[in-house]
């Protein structure tokens, strides 16, 4: 391909799907859909990813993909609407968010506070989709170096990284989390030899468990669960007259638009990590380069901008490991592989090879995406906040009955019924105990790669594990894998602490003397 | 929860942890290591149990040092602590809507959907989950709980004793009939016990009303536009082919 031909091919895809009124209709329509998931406490982008591929699996893949990501930009987005008006985050990727959109609600800015988001999201999407369309071929043409160690290693590492950061209590639950996950992934006939493992000789289980069903179970039924428990109630909503897209106080904070979208593209291409903590992250930093950092949590309209285009710029950040590598980025990342593996794709390094353009469709459904959730967010936000009203106790009994019929069409196996709702009431229960669930779905989702790379690699090797301290990526996975792991052990932790008490003793003592210093 | 009961719960998780990965290794030990399968030779390093055995060795590890965690904060002593006055304690009310929820979900996945006709098992789950958290009455919800109780144990002892077969072999949609029976009991139950607890009637119709449009949507969505052949296509879904074949 040449230079122009990709934005040839770029700008002929946006050019088809503005004139095809199908398209756009489905795309609106998932945008509001995704709106209304993010806003409802309970319901998340990965929910509503998971729902909707059941209905996209009869779709053409390029058409499946615009509802799917219309859902993914829609649902990181609207959990602002809540955030803001009645001070809990309709997704956990805006509770950064409520700390500052609800104190300007309630100074009588609601409608300034949701304009300042609805903009910096759809700039931090815009900027996520740059990045795809400038690193993807880059990491894909080196991926295509990697051998099965290096895959192996990447697959692991994302699983403990994943583990290791959005474990809220003790960091092994999130590694127990995953090894949970790469268990269930095993079930079935192994892929190499085809050897059934642990299907006690039911033949249902022979072709494995089916990911999407897993995931809705995983993710679906603790939601549906807990909601309906607490009979989650909506409070009041703060009032506000009509959005206003404030683009002076855009303009004057790009520095920070900047940094918080590198933020999200960084956290997101990191395996497992979702746009929560891209909006935390970014929030700090934001607080740290502050120029006013006593305003933050007080209404602070930097604060507000920097949360919200870093967890949006982050979807674009988890789609360049989800097409490059085929590891997802965050756990709605994971969704879309299961719903791309429906589809007959297959995300990694040979994507670039198999589907040439399949990564400029995406960056174009992405801006598109952006766009309409812009103008969506301007003009119906109104008519959003009303859905709300609806009481949980009548909505969420709904949701379990799409999830129910969702795990089931997908297949169209009883089956999966049967699995999904065990499943989803042990993710229930690891969550009361503050389990992470995300790394549970990337192992499930990663386990068929770890596992066939393991003995690829092995195969090649003649079972010696040499290669993995030859190899420089390798060792380079390797070190950081075990720097995470070493990362919770009492006596490097220690040890971690005096090289860098050290460190800073050493820098102290080539630093300049202070005033103070001098006294002394 | 807070923490002091997260290391409690921690101790039964770590215990489980472990038995579940000596399991998961007992099982990969049965795997073929070195020997023929299927005609083909294998070594350990291209074995299937070799990723197995690195997953249950880990659960185990990490199973060990969670309880090593949950020994050394006091977790484990109260759990047994904990354990010896089970008698004395009550269910608590959180507990009594999570089994409410845990009720309707396995009773709709596990008994409606395989043997009774799709529409009545969407209607039938909906009604009984929204009427029982919709009124946000726990008096009410524990009675009309029984009573769903009641009918779905009678719905699973006439499938277990295969008394159902029996039934549809007399008129074909006798389970259905019996589910929609079923049905405006339950309706003429809640509303009944609604009045004797002043909730508002209005509550009652909402939650009939969502319980048949939403699978009256649903339905048709799944079998005629995602031609997806539904769970059990019964007497309503029948009906409803009928109308729709007569229509087109």
């Amino acid at each position: 391909m040449g230079v122009f031909e990709p934005l040839q091919i770029f700008f002929i895809n946006i050019g088809g799907m503005l004139i095809s009124p199908t398209i756009m209709l489905l795309l609106f329509s998932s945008v509001i859909m995704g709106i209304v998931f993010g806003a409802t406490p309970g319901l998340t982008a990965t929910l509503g990813v998971a729902l909707l591929t059941t209905l996209t699996y009869s779709m053409d893949t390029s058409t499946a993909m615009v509802a799917l990501m219309g859902i993914y930009v829609g649902g990181v987005y609207g959990g602002s609407y809540t955030a803001i008006l009645v001070n809990i985050p309709g997704t956990a990727a805006s509770a950064a968010t409520a700390l500052d959109g609800y104190p300007l609600a309630c100074k009588g800015q609601a409608g300034r506070a949701l304009g300042l988001t609805t903009t910096s999201s759809a700039i931090g999407t815009f900027i996520g989709m740059m990045f795809v369309v400038m690193l993807s071929p880059v990491i894909s043409a080196m991926a295509l170096q990697f051998t099965s160690f290096e895959f192996f290693l990447l697959a692991l590492f994302g699983i403990v990284i994943s583990g290791t950061l959005t474990s809220q209590d003790l960091v092994y639950k999130g590694w127990i989390a995953g090894f949970l996950g790469l268990f269930l992934a095993t079930i079935g006939r192994d892929k190499l030899q085809f050897y059934p493992r642990f299907t006690f000789g039911m033949s249902e289980l022979e072709g494995g468990l089916d990911l999407v069903p897993v995931l809705i179970g995983a993710f679906g039924i603790p939601q549906i669960m807990s909601t309906i428990r607490d009979n989650f109630k909506i409070g009041k909503t703060k009032k506000f007259d009509k959005i206003i897209p404030d683009f002076k106080t855009i303009a004057h904070n790009t520095p920070a638009i900047i940094r918080s979208s590198l933020i999200g593209v960084g956290i997101g291409s990191v395996p497992g990590i979702g746009e929560d903590i891209a909006g935390w992250v970014s929030y700090g930093a934001a607080k740290k380069a502050s120029k006013h950092p006593e305003e933050f949590g007080n209404g602070s309209v930097e604060a507000v901008i920097s949360t919200e285009t870093a967890n949006n710029s982050c979807i674009g950040g988890a789609m360049i490991p989800l097409l490059t590598l085929g590891v997802p980025g965050s756990p709605p990342a994971a969704m879309l592989l299961g719903a791309l593996l429906l589809h007959g794709i297959q995300p990694g390094p040979m994507l670039m090879i198999d589907h040439p353009t399949f990564i400029l469709d995406i960056t174009a459904i992405l801006l598109l995406a952006s766009l309409t959730m812009w103008v969506c967010g301007i003009l119906l936000a109104k008519q959003v906040i009303k859905v709300l009203k609806i009481p949980t106790s009548l909505f969420m009994p709904v949701i379990a009955v799409l999830c129910v019929i969702g795990s089931y069409a997908l297949g169209i196996r009883i089956f999966n019924l049967y699995l999904m709702l065990p499943i989803g009431i042990i993710a229930y229960f690891l969550s009361e105990m503050k389990y992470p669930i995300a790394p549970l779905i990337i192992g499930v989702s990663l386990g068929d790669m770890c596992d066939q790379n393991l003995r690829r690699a092995q195969m090649v090797s003649q079972g010696s594990f040499l290669p993995v301290i030859t190899r420089p990526v390798s060792l380079i996975l390797f070190i950081l894998i075990l720097l995470l792991i070493a990362g919770q052990i009492p006596v490097f932790q220690k040890l971690q602490k005096r090289i860098g008490n050290r460190i800073n003793l050493i820098l102290k003592k080539k630093s300049p003397k202070t005033p103070e210093d001098m006294k002394d | 929860m807070e923490e002091q009961k997260l290391r409690q719960y921690d101790f039964l998780t770590a215990a489980f942890l472990i038995l579940f990965g000596i399991w998961e290794l007992f099982e990969t030990f049965k795997m073929p290591m070195t020997d023929s399968y299927g005609g083909v030779e294998t070594v350990w390093y291209v074995s299937p149990a070799l990723f197995p055995l690195f997953i249950g060795a880990a659960l185990i590890l990490l199973g060990f040092i969670l309880l090593r965690n949950s020994i050394k904060t006091g977790g484990a002593a109260d759990f047994i602590h904990a354990m010896k006055s089970i008698g004395k304690s009550r269910i608590s009310n959180k507990s009594v809507r999570v089994l409410t929820v845990l009720l309707a979900l396995v009773s709709f996945v596990y008994i409606l959907i395989p043997y009774i006709d799709f529409f009545m098992s969407i209607t039938l789950f909906l009604f009984f989950l929204c009427t029982a958290f919709y009124p946000d009455h726990d008096e009410f919800r524990k009675r009309f709980v029984k009573h769903y109780l009641v009918g779905i144990g009678i719905i699973l002892i006439l499938l277990i004793t295969g008394l159902s077969g029996v039934l549809n072999s007399i008129l074909k949609y006798n389970m259905d009939i019996l589910s929609l029976i079923f049905l405006i009991y339950l309706n003429i139950v809640a509303r009944k016990m609604a009045k004797g607890f002043e909730i508002p009637k209005k509550l009652i119709r909402q939650v009939t009303i969502i319980s048949l449009v939403v699978p009256l949507i649903l339905c048709p969505l799944f079998r005629y536009f995602l031609l997806v052949p539904l769970p059990v296509e019964g007497g309503i879904i029948k009906l409803m082919n009928l109308v729709y074949y007569t229509i087109r």
